[in-house]
């Protein structure tokens, strides 16, 4: 090993090699303090965050389904749902200014049924590359929240010759809020719908609130 | 003060940012089904950025300790311990043995200080050969780094000058 230290050597060598390596931790700890070095810094929020809980905004857009809706065990008029021991094949539409804006897949034999706010349709066809956006895998209606705005829920049974409507239920939009809305309902001689679960977001959410609030 | 001394201030300055500092952003990315991975696992796809110091923290997390050792040892300890070595030389008479003996041990050191560097465009190679479009971007922690390594470079010229002439 060469020897590193003569005659005309400082008195305190270490003390001069210490200052390059001071200097190296001050810049670095001044630039630490800020915290550069974390990882996923460079990430941008994909999307507004959802106040779970909070009012719908006048003129915003919201996705609105039914996450799960509960049939009584016998339809409004008192009558089985199917012929036989069958329960209902639950499907719901979505109503806005009179027009259906949107209608879900319907669920056999069930008197509880759960749709997602996401799905995707494969077919065998796909296999060979299939593009599929963002909007086409939201399973929900587009509301925009007006002043006085009201949504209605149609609920049925769907039969082969016919559908037998289990239940109406008007939604004013200023009584939702963001997330999940709760709605016990009595049976009447129009109305056979138990219980409906409907989650409400907010068009723009990040897709993480997408995915947690409508899988 | 020296020319000499200045440069090698200014390129520990530029060390000591360059360590912290963003070096690489990762941009993970999933072809055509980019926005199905975003989906479903957001995490997956979120741009990551990291620094010197970063990733040495995170290969030890991940027990990669024989690459978090082999990155602190020539992206931290060499180039530090160079520049020190410098800093001594410029101390002592231009003249003195102990300059030869200090240039020999840093011209040692040097032969390892663009690793890093090389490091870094061995992983945006690798990062942008994968399928799917993932994106390796260069960051300005890393270009401090590079103008650090290039200063420590220069020094040694700058010191040898008078022990040249010494030595006519």
């Amino acid at each position: 090993m060469s020897n590193i230290t003569d005659s005309d050597s400082p008195k305190r060598p270490w003390l001069h090699l210490a200052i390059p390596i001071s200097i190296v931790a001050c810049f670095a700890l001044f630039f630490v303090l800020p915290d550069n070095s974390k990882p996923g810094d460079g990430n941008q929020s994909q999307g507004n965050e959802v106040d779970e809980g909070s009012s719908l905004t006048e003129g915003a857009t919201y996705y609105i389904f039914a996450s799960e809706i509960e049939l009584e065990s016998t339809n409004a008029k008192g009558d089985p749902w199917d012929a036989g021991e069958n329960g209902p094949d639950i499907k719901y539409r979505i109503l806005w200014k009179g027009n259906q804006v949107f209608q879900s897949e319907e669920k056999d034999d069930s008197l509880i049924a759960d749709w997602s706010g996401l799905s995707i349709d494969f077919d065998w066809s796909d296999l060979g590359g299939k593009t599929i956006s963002t909007d086409e895998a939201i399973k929900a209606a587009r509301i925009r929240n007006e002043k006085e705005g009201v949504i209605e829920l149609v609920v049925e049974d769907e039969d082969a010759v016919d559908d037998d409507l289990a239940g109406r239920v008007e939604i004013k939009l200023d009584e939702l809020k963001v997330g999940l809305n709760k709605r016990k309902l009595s049976k009447t001689a129009t109305n056979a719908v138990k219980r409906i679960n409907i989650q409400v977001l907010p068009q723009g959410s990040s897709l993480k609130d997408l995915v947690e609030l409508m899988r | 003060m020296s020319k000499v001394r200045l440069l090698i201030l200014l390129s520990s300055a530029f060390l000591g940012i360059g360590l912290v500092a963003p070096t690489i952003s990762i941009e993970p990315r999933a072809g055509e089904f980019t926005w199905l991975v975003k989906l479903w696992d957001q995490e997956a796809t979120e741009t990551v950025t990291y620094s010197i110091f970063g990733a040495i923290r995170d290969l030890f997390l991940m027990d990669n300790l024989f690459l978090a050792l082999v990155l602190g040892l020539f992206s931290v300890v060499f180039p530090v311990f160079k520049l020190s070595l410098y800093w001594l030389a410029t101390v002592h008479h231009p003249n003195s043995s102990s300059v030869a003996s200090l240039l020999k041990w840093t011209a040692r050191l040097s032969k390892f200080s663009m690793v890093e560097v090389l490091f870094l465009a061995l992983l945006i190679l690798t990062v942008k050969t994968l399928p799917g479009g993932s994106e390796a971007t260069i960051q300005w922690g890393a270009y401090l780094f590079v103008a650090s390594a290039l200063g420590s470079m220069i020094v040694p010229m700058l010191i040898e000058k008078p022990e040249r002439k010494g030595a006519e």
